[in-house]
């Protein structure tokens, strides 16, 4: 079952795996932050290489790796281009200038300020994945539940997660059950004999029984819940949240120097005084 | 001196939503170190006295409390569930849904997180625990890859570490195969002895779960406590027959032989009873014995012809070759992850052999759909909520029917027809959520009966029943075997199951079709019964000790439980 997931409930052993769970999430919605607040290429680009560089260091099922990034590019692509057609002179507005180099219409012109916009978008967007993927193959979900608490949400928010992840294998194996005995009785699943809308019916034939299995069973989960203590305190410790380590300590250190700074940027960015441009290093006249 | 631990007076309690009281008047005292088992059957009460035990009732199941109970001098009105679960560890029969951690060392930890425990101190009382339970090496695994005996192990590590008292099993042995059944229920012993525990064990197979000594049986039926007594006085009333519950097997054995058990002979363990007195009856009853004549059977419905499959690069299959006949009743055995259930699904046509072949009705079954597969194989599957689509019985039975585009006359006499056949017509426009769950298992027979299959292929068709509903399907079936010229399929680890209404048994382990045979000869072979995770019979041993070949007791017992049945 586990396969399945690009996401893993067992601990790896990469040393990006080995960081706490309070390291990772901190570093991930501080890197969300930075990579946010800006069109800087001069900011994205290092983030870019290093958590592409992470990445690969953790050692991902590449299979599926390749598959959503692929998948994650076209649409990205698509983005960039559909932004061009919307506004071809977008540029002006980033650069405050336009160096028209080439012209297909009177509507159709080729800015060098827009390309670079909008390459600097991609590069943005492509940024903002890689960090994701990165801190999605690294981290457990009890990992994940343990970072969110300890950044000062409430735990049972956290065990929605955690619990979340625990049971979904088992939801996916009453389905596969379900879908089965359908089968057997003569629901047709062939895609290639039924029509959309009669499989849209029978999907909604399979929901019922799995909404009344999952129901029963989360009953039994609450009464195991509650025999073993949980929610009579205000707070609770995490197994899986080890001491920080070394690496731990300087990574948070690296962390919280890099939130100061995205503050501090944001701040004098977009309050003294505004501004709209964004760093373009091309001078054309 | 006996020191009261838990302590029941005038107790009365009604769930808030129903009308009668679940129990009724219950005075009950269990003292320390005491090793108590609750017997009865479904609805009998005895979950939820265990649920008043930890403090479930009232803190999650509301209802109207009369008299008192105490636990460890805590009165459990007042008490909160946390401050009992110091008292009282509970494992719950379900240990899927216990399991709440994401990995084996997570799970353990649960409570301990929920207390604060600082994660140093975390470390070691989790090791500790596991080791108790010899879940050691096993930290890191995830729920996903363990077996329903190590997922027990884990619930019960889970709960052990707040020091707990009282250690409370509600059916322990539910969802286990029998070794691992056996090996749980010594695993209790050793924490009663060794670990100083008192045990509570809620459940209704008294013949596996006297497999270690019980000081003390309550007997429940209907809310009230009918028998306070030791296993010994039980085994010899009768009691058992009167409550449903199954009286083990080498005591029926006894019976058959015509000698009268009493308590001084110590009937609880079969390994120590005193069997002296009987004797000449014991050979009296080897005399009468004359080996059964196989059934002959012509007619060959399916030929599994040396199949492998595999899934995920992983044999789950592995050159697999037996046939079925018409009109056979044949157990499938094997512990869970053997390969029963891969063999299940190939037969309906879900998944298709890597290699070999199968042919139903001497055409190959490649040609044919899983819809055509599924007229022909009827698949029932263990747990009937996940078959049970619609709101009606009636249209239940029939949806099978509608989508094989049959006439809507056509439909209702069918439908009709498979209703009486069950018993169910009465019932017809019931609504399927109101019907207890033994007659949902009987609606989930009657939907796949309503397409006029050959064969009807039951997955664990008794699990989570009690004696007397497990009775009541398979008479059931035994009747549709007999009125329909049904071949019957039944994949299974319990024993008394492939016993009483099976005649052969296809035992597999690691994927390998290990044995095909008699169910006697199958159970009396030591290798087989230890390769495929079964348990030996009672039977066997009883056997050993009177000097007789498994095999012939196991025989003449069968023939004659199938007489006294007629």
């Amino acid at each position: 079952m586990k396969d399945k997931f690009l996401i893993n409930v067992v601990p790896g052993d990469t040393f990006l795996h080995k960081l706490s769970g309070t390291t990772k999430v901190r570093l991930f919605v501080t890197l969300l932050i930075f990579i946010t607040m800006s069109f800087d290429l001069r900011l994205i680009l290092p983030v870019f290489i290093l958590t592409l560089l992470g990445v690969i260091s953790a050692k991902p099922n590449w299979k599926q790796v390749k598959l959503i990034m692929s998948v994650v590019l076209f649409f990205n692509l698509l983005n960039i281009f559909l932004f061009y057609v919307a506004n071809p002179v977008v540029g002006e507005y980033w650069c405050g200038q336009l160096t028209i180099i080439g012209r297909l219409s009177d509507y159709f012109v080729f800015p060098v300020e827009t390309f670079w916009y909008l390459f600097v978008r991609l590069i943005k967007m492509l940024t903002n994945f890689m960090v994701s993927l990165w801190f999605i193959t690294t981290i457990t979900p009890s990992e994940f539940a343990a970072g969110l608490y300890s950044l000062g949400v409430p735990y049972k928010v956290c065990t929605v997660v955690s619990l979340g992840f625990r049971y979904i294998p088992d939801i996916a194996r009453d389905y596969e059950n379900i879908k089965i005995s359908m089968q057997l009785r003569g629901v047709e699943m062939d895609a290639k004999r039924t029509k959309i809308s009669e499989r849209l019916k029978q999907m909604v034939l399979i929901l019922v029984p799995l909404i009344i299995t999952s129901f029963d069973r989360v009953q039994t989960i609450a009464n195991g819940m509650d025999l073993r203590g949980y929610g009579r305190h205000k707070k609770r410790t995490y197994y899986c949240e080890h001491e920080p380590t070394e690496a731990d300590k300087i990574f948070q250190f690296f962390t919280l120097i890099l939130f100061v700074f995205s503050i501090g940027y944001i701040i004098s960015v977009n309050v003294w005084p505004p501004q709209t441009h964004m760093w373009c290093p091309i001078v054309w006249r | 001196m006996k020191e009261p631990l838990i302590e029941f007076k005038d107790f009365t309690f009604r769930y808030k939503s129903q009308t009668e009281a679940t129990l009724h008047d219950i005075n009950l005292t269990i003292y320390k170190h005491q090793k108590v088992l609750i017997l009865g059957a479904s609805g009998s009460g005895k979950s939820t006295l265990a649920h008043c035990i930890n403090g479930l009732i009232p803190f999650s199941f509301e209802g109207e409390i009369k008299g008192s109970c105490q636990v460890a001098g805590i009165e459990t009105i007042n008490a909160s569930i946390f401050d009992l679960s110091k008292q009282v560890g509970t494992v719950l029969q379900d240990s899927d849904a216990q399991f709440v951690g994401l990995s084996v060392g997570e799970d353990i930890a649960f409570s301990l997180e929920n207390e604060n425990v600082l994660r140093k101190e975390m470390l070691t009382k989790v090791l500790d625990a596991a080791t108790v339970v010899g879940m050691q090496d096993f930290l890191a695994a995830v729920p996903y890859r363990l077996s329903g005996g190590q997922k027990q192990k884990v619930s019960l590590a889970g709960v052990i570490h707040e020091d707990v008292q009282i250690l409370l099993f509600d059916e322990p042995l539910a969802s286990l195969d029998p070794a691992m059944g056996k090996t749980a229920i010594e695993l209790i012993d050793d924490l009663h002895n060794l670990n100083h525990k008192t045990v509570i064990i809620i459940e209704h197979r008294l013949e596996d779960v006297l497999h270690r000594p019980i000081d003390r049986v309550i007997l429940m039926d209907e809310g009230r406590i009918v028998a306070d007594t030791t296993p010994d006085e039980l085994l010899v009333s009768n009691l058992l027959s009167t409550y449903g519950i199954r009286e083990p097997l080498y005591l029926s054995a006894l019976k058959h032989a015509g000698c009268e058990v009493l308590a001084s002979d110590g009937p609880c363990d079969v390994h120590t009873m005193n069997l002296s007195r009987f004797e000449e009856k014991l050979k009296a009853f080897k005399d009468r014995y004359v080996a059964s004549v196989n059934k002959q059977y012509q007619q060959k419905l399916i030929e599994v012809n040396h199949v492998s499959f595999a899934y995920d690069k992983v044999n789950v299959l592995k050159n697999v070759t037996f046939d079925i006949y018409s009109g056979e009743k044949i157990a499938i055995i094997g512990k869970n992850g053997a390969g029963k259930s891969t063999m299940a699904k190939m037969l309906c046509g879900v998944i298709r052999p890597d290699q070999g072949f199968i042919h139903i009705n001497a055409s190959d079954y490649r040609q044919m759909t899983i819809k055509e597969l599924g007229a022909m194989i009827g698949y029932v599957m263990q747990n009937p909520n996940q078959m049970l689509v619609k709101d009606i019985i009636k249209d239940e039975v029939g949806l099978a029917l509608k989508l094989r585009k049959m006439t809507d006359e056509q439909i209702e006499e069918r439908v009709n027809e498979v209703l009486k056949t069950c018993n169910l017509h009465a019932m017809r426009n019931w609504p399927v959520s109101a019907v207890s769950y033994g007659q949902r298992k009987r609606i989930t027979i009657a939907a796949m009966l309503a397409l006029k299959p050959t064969v009807i292929l039951l997955d664990e068709p008794t699990a989570g029943q009690d004696y007397r509903h497990y009775t009541e399907i398979l008479s059931f079936l035994e009747e549709l075997h007999e009125k329909m010229n049904l071949t019957i399929l039944f994949i299974t680890h319990d024993m008394h199951l492939a016993i009483e209404y099976t005649d052969r048994a296809i035992v597999f382990a690691d994927g390998e079709c290990i044995c095909d045979d008699q169910v006697y000869k199958v159970l009396s072979d030591p290798e087989i019964i230890e390769r495929a995770n079964l348990k030996q019979t009672s039977l066997y041993s009883l056997a050993n000790r009177i000097g007789r070949s498994p095999e012939a007791l196991i025989d003449q017992f069968i023939t004659l439980e199938r007489q006294g049945k007629r």
